[in-house]
C-alpha cells in the first residue's frame, strides 16, 4: 500500500468524525477518537519525511494547458512536520479540555474539528488554491465558535476578528494570484513548489517583488496579527472558548508566518530584503506597544490575548535575521509559541470555569486551593517568558543570536519584551496565585483538576513543551535542509 | 438543423399543451399537470446538458446560431425553468388557484424566449426573443391580482421592461442607420478595421442602457428590490436568476463575441463597463447591509453579483467570457436554493422576515446547513463553488491590470461576508422565537437544501466539471469570434 495515502487519509479522519457526529454519535467521544486517531498517518507520514525529506501525494505531472488548473495535492517535508504535530496534539489537548456538558455540544465540538482540520489542510496543501481554501475553512467555524459559546463582547469579537480575517485572507488572495501571475506564461502553476523552482530559475523582477511581498506580509501580517493589524487578536482570543482559542492561537495563526516562510521568503527574496525595515517596525510595535498593553490588563485572558500577539514580534525578527539560524529559532518558537499559549488559554478556561471570572484582582489563592491548576499555570507562564528548557527559550535564544548580525537594535528591544512579558505575566501569576482564597474561588467550590480525565490535555502540553526545550533538534534536524534552501539566493 | 431548435420547440410545445390541457380537462382531474411539467423540464434539462457536450456551429438563416454560447446557456435556462416549476407548484395562490395551470405554462414560454436569446445573432432576433421573455414576465409578476404589492411589481416591471425595451429599439435603429444591417455578421464586416463613428457608439451606448436595465447595474438598478419584492417568489427567482443571465448572454454574445468586440468601440465601452461594474458593486453590497426582508436583500445581493460580472467583461479579455459563463452558474446554484427556502418562509409566515430565521439551526439544522452554505458561496468564501467565481474574476482583473476594479472588487467582498453572515448569525446565535410556527418543512425541500449546499462545497472544492462545461464550449469560439463565421 502506498503510505502516500496517509496524507488524505489525515484530512479525512477528522472529515469523517465531523460527518458522524452530525449524523448523532457522541460528539465528545467521537471527536476525541479522531483526533487520536489521527495521529496515527501522522506517525506514519512522519517516518517518511525523516528517511526520505519529504512526501507527497497527488496527481503527477503538472495541467499548465487547463483553465483552471487546480490538482489536489499534498505533500510534507522538514518545515511543515513540525507543524503538523503541533496542530495534531493541539487538536487533541483543545478537545481534551472542552466540556462534555457545554451546551449545543453537537455543534461546538463539529466547529472545533473543523478549525483543526482547516490548519491541517493549509499545512498539507501544495495547490496554492487549496493552501488559501483550507485556511479558510476555519473562518465560519472560529465565528461560531466565538458568537455562541463565547464570553464577554463575544458579537463584537466575532465580527471584528472575522472580517479583518476575511480582508487579509483577499489581500492574500490578491498577492497569490500576481506570485503565479508573476511567472512566465508557459510555466504558470498553482504548486507552489514547482513555482518556487520555476521562479528560482526566472524571478520577478525587483519591483514587482516588492509590491508583491509588500502584499504577502499585509495578507500574511494580518492573520498573524502583525502591528498594525492586531487588533482583531486579544480580544478575539478573550472572548473565544478556550478550545477555540487554544486551536486559534496556537496553531491557526502560524499559518500565516508559514506562508511567509513558504512563499515570501523564496519567491520575493529581494522585495522581502527590502521590505525588512517595515516589518522590523512593525514588529518592534508587536513588541513593545503590545508588550506595554498587556501590562495594562486586568483581565487574565485579555492578558494572555495580547502576549500571544505580542511573541510573534520575536518570531518575526528570527524571519528578518536571513540566517539559518533565525530561521530555525522562528520555527521552534512557532512550536513553543503553539503549546505555550494553547497550554495558557487551557488553564486560563479552566480558572473562568471554577471562579467564574478571569479579572485577576478577584481572583487569588489559585495556589492553596488548586494546587495542580496553579502548576500548570506557572508552566504556561514560565514558558511564555522564556524559561531556559522550555521550547519558547530555545526559540528565542536562537532568534536572538541569529538575527544579532544584522539587526542589533531590534535584538535589544526583543530582549525588552523579554522583560515586559516577564514582569506581565509574573504579577498575573502573584494575583491568581498568591494571597488569600478569593471569594470566587470560595463559593464555587472550586476544586482542582479532577483525576487523569482532566489531567492529561495540561500533562501531554507540558510534556512537549519540556520536550522542545530540551530536544529542540527535534525541530531542527528535519527543518534544516528546507530552512537552508529558504535563504539560498 | 432543426434537433439543435428542440429545447425551444419543446418548451413552446409543453407550454401549449398544458394550457390546452388545462381547458379541455374537468377540474378535479389535472393534479397530475405540474408534475409532468417538472417530469418534462428535467428531461429537457438532460437533453441540453447532452447536447451542450457536442458544440457544432451551425447558423440558421443568419438569426440564430448553435455555438458555444448558447449550448452553456440553454442548459442554465432550462435548470432555472425546472426550479421555478417546482416551487410554482407550491405556490400558494389564493383566490388565484384556479389559474394555476396558466402560472405554470408562462415560463415555459419566457424560456423559450431565453433559449432564442442565447442563439440569436441578429439585433431583430434578439428583440423578437426579448420581448417574448419579457412579456410573459410582466404577466407573471402581475399574477397575484389579489395582492397589490405583486400589481404593484408587475406594474413597475412593465413600465422599467418598456423604458428598456425602447431604449434597446433606439439603438438597434441607430445602429441600422449606421451599418447599414441588424446581421452580426455584416456589422463586423462593416466595421472591421475602421474607427467607429459617434453614431455607432451612441447605437452601442443606448443598447448598453437597454441591457443594463435587465442585469439591474447601476445606475439602472432601483426597479429591482420593489419587484422582486412583489412579485410572487418563483417569478422572483426567475427575474434574478434567469433574466439577469439573458442581459449577460447578451452583452457576452455583442462585447465579447459579436459585433462589437473590437478595439474601435471598446476604448469608450471599458472603461464604462468598469465603472459600472465598480458602482454597482459597491452599490449593490453596501445597500444589502440593512435589508431585513430576504427578497429585498437577495435583490442587492444580486445587483452585487451583477457587478462583478460587470468588471469581468470589463477587461475585454479572452477570459471574461468564461468567467461570466461560469459565474452566472455558480450564482444560479447558491442563489435558488434560497429561493425556494424563501417561499417556503412565506407560506409559513406570511412573509419574508429576516427575523424568522432566529434559532432556525436549533429547530431545522438541515436546511440551515444548506442555506449557510449557500449564504457564505455567495460571499465567496472557500471552499465553495462561489469562491472560485470570484476568485477568477480577481485573476481576469489582475491579468488586465485593471487594479481600481480589483481594489473596490476584494473590499466590497469583505463587506459583503459582513451582510452574508448576517443570515447565518440570525440561524446560528439568536435565540429562538417563543412561538415558532408548527408547520415544518417538507422533507423533499430539506433534501433539496442540503443537496444544494453539498453542491456548492463539491463544485468549490472540485470545480472541473462546471469548469469542463463553460470551457469545452467557449474556448473554441474565443479564438475565431472575430472571423464572423
Amino acid at each position: 500500500m502506498n503510505i502516500a495515502l496517509a496524507l488524505p487519509l489525515l484530512l479525512a479522519v477528522p472529515l469523517v468524525a465531523v460527518g458522524a457526529i452530525a449524523l448523532g454519535a457522541s460528539p465528545r467521544k467521537t471527536a476525541l477518537w479522531a483526533s487520536w486517531i489521527n495521529l496515527i498517518p501522522g506517525f506514519l507520514v512522519s517516518g517518511v519525511v525523516l528517511r526520505r525529506g519529504e512526501i507527497f501525494y497527488g496527481p503527477e505531472g503538472t495541467n499548465l494547458r487547463e483553465v483552471f488548473p487546480v490538482q489536489f495535492r499534498l505533500g510534507l517535508d522538514g518545515l511543515s512536520l513540525p507543524l503538523l504535530w503541533l496542530t495534531l496534539l493541539v487538536t487533541v489537548a483543545a478537545i481534551g479540555v472542552a466540556r462534555a456538558d457545554v451546551k449545543r455540544a453537537m455543534e461546538y465540538h463539529i466547529c472545533l474539528l473543523l478549525v483543526g482540520l482547516g490548519a491541517l489542510g493549509a499545512f498539507l496543501s501544495l495547490d496554492l488554491f487549496y493552501f488559501f481554501s483550507f485556511h479558510e475553512v476555519a473562518l465560519i467555524p472560529s465565528f461560531l465558535l466565538i458568537g455562541i459559546w463565547g464570553q464577554g463582547d463575544r458579537t463584537g469579537a466575532a465580527w471584528r476578528m472575522t472580517l479583518y480575517l476575511v480582508l487579509g485572507s483577499l489581500l492574500l488572495l490578491i498577492a497569490l494570484i500576481g506570485l503565479v501571475w508573476a511567472a512566465p506564461e508557459t510555466a504558470r502553476t498553482l504548486d507552489w513548489r514547482v513555482l518556487t523552482e520555476t521562479l528560482r530559475a526566472q524571478p520577478i523582477p525587483a519591483s514587482q517583488q516588492t509590491y508583491l511581498a509588500a502584499l504577502l506580509i499585509a495578507g500574511f501580517g494580518t492573520l498573524v496579527s502583525l502591528v498594525p493589524f492586531h487588533s482583531w487578536a486579544p480580544g478575539g482570543y478573550a472572548s473565544a472558548p478556550a478550545p477555540a482559542a487554544m486551536l486559534h492561537a496556537g496553531v491557526l495563526k502560524k499559518f500565516g508566518i508559514y506562508g511567509l516562510l513558504r512563499l515570501a521568503l523564496p519567491l520575493t527574496p529581494l522585495g522581502w530584503r527590502e521590505l525588512s525595515w517595515i516589518v522590523g517596525l512593525m514588529l518592534a510595535g508587536n513588541i513593545l506597544y503590545l508588550g506595554l498593553a498587556s501590562l495594562a490588563q486586568r483581565d487574565f485572558r485579555w492578558l494572555l490575548g495580547f502576549s500571544s500577539a505580542m511573541h510573534m514580534g520575536t518570531i518575526f525578527l528570527g524571519l528578518i535575521s536571513g540566517t539559518v539560524l533565525g530561521l530555525g529559532g522562528a520555527l521552534v518558537l512557532m512550536v513553543g509559541h503553539g503549546l505555550s499559549a494553547a497550554l495558557g488559554f487551557a488553564v486560563a478556561g479552566e480558572v473562568g470555569q471554577r471562579a467564574g471570572t478571569t479579572w485577576m484582582k478577584d481572583l487569588g489563592g489559585l495556589a492553596t486551593r488548586t494546587p495542580k491548576l496553579w502548576f500548570y499555570l506557572m508552566i504556561a507562564g514560565m514558558a511564555s517568558i522564556g524559561l531556559p528548557g522550555l521550547a519558547n527559550f530555545a526559540g528565542e535564544i536562537m532568534i536572538f543570536f541569529g538575527a544579532w548580525s544584522a539587526h542589533p537594535f531590534l535584538v535589544g528591544i526583543a530582549a525588552w519584551g523579554v522583560v515586559l512579558s516577564s514582569v506581565a505575566m509574573l504579577r498575573a501569576i502573584r494575583s491568581i496565585a498568591t494571597g488569600p482564597v478569593s471569594s470566587a474561588l470560595d463559593s464555587r467550590k472550586g476544586s482542582d483538576l479532577n483525576g487523569f480525565q482532566e489531567v492529561w490535555p495540561f500533562a501531554l502540553l507540558t510534556a512537549l513543551l519540556f520536550l522542545m526545550g530540551l530536544v529542540p533538534n527535534l525541530v531542527l534536524g528535519p527543518a534544516r535542509p528546507v530552512l537552508e534552501r529558504l535563504i539560498q539566493p | 438543423m432543426i434537433r439543435w431548435f428542440c429545447p425551444e420547440v419543446l418548451l413552446v410545445l409543453t407550454g401549449v399543451t398544458l394550457i390546452l390541457a388545462d381547458a379541455l380537462i374537468p377540474p378535479g382531474k389535472k393534479e397530475w399537470l405540474p408534475r409532468l411539467s417538472i417530469l418534462l423540464g428535467i428531461a429537457l434539462f438532460i437533453f441540453t446538458i447532452w447536447q451542450s457536450g457536442q458544440p457544432m456551429p451551425e447558423v440558421w438563416a443568419n438569426l440564430f446560431v448553435t455555438d458555444g454560447l448558447s449550448l452553456v446557456f440553454k442548459p442554465f435556462f432550462v435548470l432555472c425553468l425546472v426550479g421555478v416549476t417546482l416551487i410554482s407548484v407550491r405556490y400558494p395562490m389564493g383566490r388565484e388557484e384556479v389559474v394555476r395551470t396558466e402560472f405554470l405554462a408562462l415560463p415555459f414560454f419566457s424560456t423559450a424566449g431565453l433559449c432564442l436569446l442565447a442563439s440569436a445573432r441578429d439585433f431583430l432576433a434578439i428583440f423578437v426573443a426579448l420581448e417574448l421573455v419579457a412579456i410573459s414576465l410582466y404577466l407573471l409578476a402581475a399574477f397575484h391580482r389579489s395582492r397589490a404589492a405583486s400589481l404593484e411589481a408587475g406594474m413597475k416591471l412593465l413600465v422599467m421592461g418598456g423604458l428598456s425595451t425602447g431604449f434597446l429599439v433606439m439603438g438597434i435603429a441607430w445602429l441600422y442607420a449606421t451599418a447599414g444591417s441588424t446581421e452580426f455578421s455584416r456589422i463586423i464586416l462593416e466595421q472591421a478595421g475602421r474607427p467607429a463613428s459617434p453614431a455607432l457608439l451612441f447605437a452601442v451606448g443606448l443598447i448598453l442602457t437597454g441591457l443594463a436595465f435587465k442585469i439591474a447595474a447601476v445606475p439602472f438598478h432601483a426597479w429591482a428590490p420593489d419587484v422582486y419584492e412583489g412579485a410572487p417568489t418563483p417569478i422572483t427567482a426567475f427575474l434574478a436568476i434567469a433574466s439577469k443571465a439573458a442581459g449577460f448572454v447578451l452583452l457576452l454574445r455583442i462585447f465579447c463575441l459579436g459585433a462589437f468586440a473590437l478595439d474601435s468601440v471598446g476604448w469608450v465601452f471599458r472603461p464604462i463597463l468598469l465603472t459600472m461594474g465598480i458602482a454597482t458593486v459597491t452599490l449593490g453590497t453596501l445597500a444589502a447591509l440593512p435589508q431585513r426582508n430576504l427578497k429585498r436583500y437577495l435583490a442587492y445581493s444580486g445587483i452585487a453579483h451583477a457587478g462583478y460580472m460587470l468588471l469581468a467583461l470589463g477587461t475585454w479579455g479572452e477570459s471574461g467570457m468564461g468567467t461570466v459563463a461560469g459565474y452566472l452558474w455558480a450564482y444560479l446554484l447558491a442563489t435558488f436554493p434560497v429561493f425556494i427556502f424563501v417561499q417556503e418562509l412565506e407560506r409559513v409566515h406570511g412573509n419574508a422576515d429576516m427575523r424568522h430565521l432566529d434559532g432556525l439551526a436549533q429547530r431545522d439544522p438541515g436546511p440551515a446547513l444548506g442555506l449557510t452554505l449557500c449564504f457564505l458561496s455567495m460571499a465567496g468564501l472557500p471552499p465553495l463553488l462561489g469562491f472560485s467565481a470570484k476568485l477568477s474574476v480577481f485573476t481576469a482583473l489582475w491579468s488586465a491590470g485593471e487594479i481600481p476594479g480589483l481594489v473596490v472588487g476584494v473590499i466590497m467582498a469583505v463587506v459583503g461576508l459582513g451582510f452574508y453572515l448576517v443570515p447565518i448569525r440570525a440561524m446560528y446565535w439568536e435565540r429562538e422565537p417563543d412561538v415558532v410556527p408548527a408547520q415544518r418543512f417538507p422533507s423533499f425541500l430539506v433534501w433539496i437544501l442540503l443537496l444544494a449546499g453539498a453542491a456548492q462545497l463539491i463544485l468549490g472544492f472540485q470545480p472541473r466539471p462546471l469548469v469542463r462545461l463553460v470551457e469545452k464550449s467557449l474556448a473554441p469560439m474565443v479564438s475565431g469570434n472575430l472571423q464572423g463565421k
